[in-house]
């Protein structure tokens, strides 16, 4: 596992890197033309292995509010414990989890309907939009 | 009964005029632990700052406390709490535990009711 994993981990760990870079020139993207100011490359870089790292300190912290709690899993209440720094961060992850609370109820109340009334059609608009949001919230 | 009440009233009231400040830390103290860390001479307005933010971490340190807590669904703030506090402060890393950090700033007579010490016979003071 050590010497095999080694090299499997690092390429995962390139390919994290990738991804995440990618995600951050996009971000840029928006950003500089929102305020009308570019990004070196440089600078692109310099943010996306900022947010690479700061992962890492994310995940050992959720790690630890979920243990002390006597979880195994993350869950959204330890996301805003981890937002408590900062009153506007947390607002802002608060609002959003509730959002995503109420957007799952009602997923969930649309297949119990679904499921009670007839198994078919689903709609995969509204299944796309739920996992994009998703996404927006792991971010 | 009813004799008694109209006396122990305004007792109360007394009792609470005579202390109406706030609980808080002697400044001696805080003085002495800044003096004994800063190792150079420090102001008297510094003191006061150094004072005010003290106050002000305490109330800072409740606050995150009761959240910690709520957060593993208890209403009593335990060592655990404090630890994870002490995470979040990178104060405990890895490579730092708690204990080190008992061991290392405070007193000894502290530190005996804090960390497990084995005596002789094969017993643990404290006992958890």
């Amino acid at each position: 596992m050590a010497a095999a994993g080694g090299d499997e981990q690092q390429m995962l760990a390139q390919r994290l890197k990738a991804a995440v870079h990618y995600t951050v020139g996009c971000l840029c993207q928006e950003v500089g033309e929102d305020k009308d100011v570019q990004f070196t490359k440089q600078s692109i870089a310099a943010i996306s292995e900022i947010t690479f790292r700061q992962c890492e300190v994310f995940a050992k912290d959720l790690e630890m509010f979920a243990r002390h709690a006597k979880r195994t899993t993350v869950t959204t209440e330890d996301v805003k414990l981890l937002a408590r720094k900062s009153n506007s961060l947390l607002k802002y992850i608060t609002q959003k989890s509730e959002e995503l609370a109420s957007s799952n109820m009602e997923q969930k109340e649309k297949k119990k309907k679904k499921s009670s009334a007839a198994k078919g059609k689903r709609t995969p608009g509204e299944q796309e939009a739920a996992v994009t949001e998703n996404e927006d919230s792991n971010m | 009964l009813q004799l008694l009440q109209p006396k122990t009233v305004p007792k109360r009231l007394e009792a609470s005029q005579r202390k109406p400040r706030e609980p808080h830390i002697p400044s001696s103290l805080i003085k002495e632990i800044f003096r004994h860390f800063a190792k150079m001479p420090v102001t008297r307005d510094a003191f006061n700052i150094v004072e005010k933010c003290a106050e002000r971490y305490f109330k800072q340190l409740c606050i995150d406390l009761e959240a910690y807590t709520h957060h593993a669904g208890k209403k009593t703030v335990e060592e655990t709490d404090l630890e994870v506090l002490m995470r979040r402060q990178r104060l405990v890393t890895d490579k730092m535990p708690l204990n080190v950090l008992i061991e290392r700033y405070l007193p000894l007579q502290y530190r005996k009711l804090l960390i497990p010490v084995a005596v002789a016979g094969n017993k643990v003071i404290p006992c958890k």
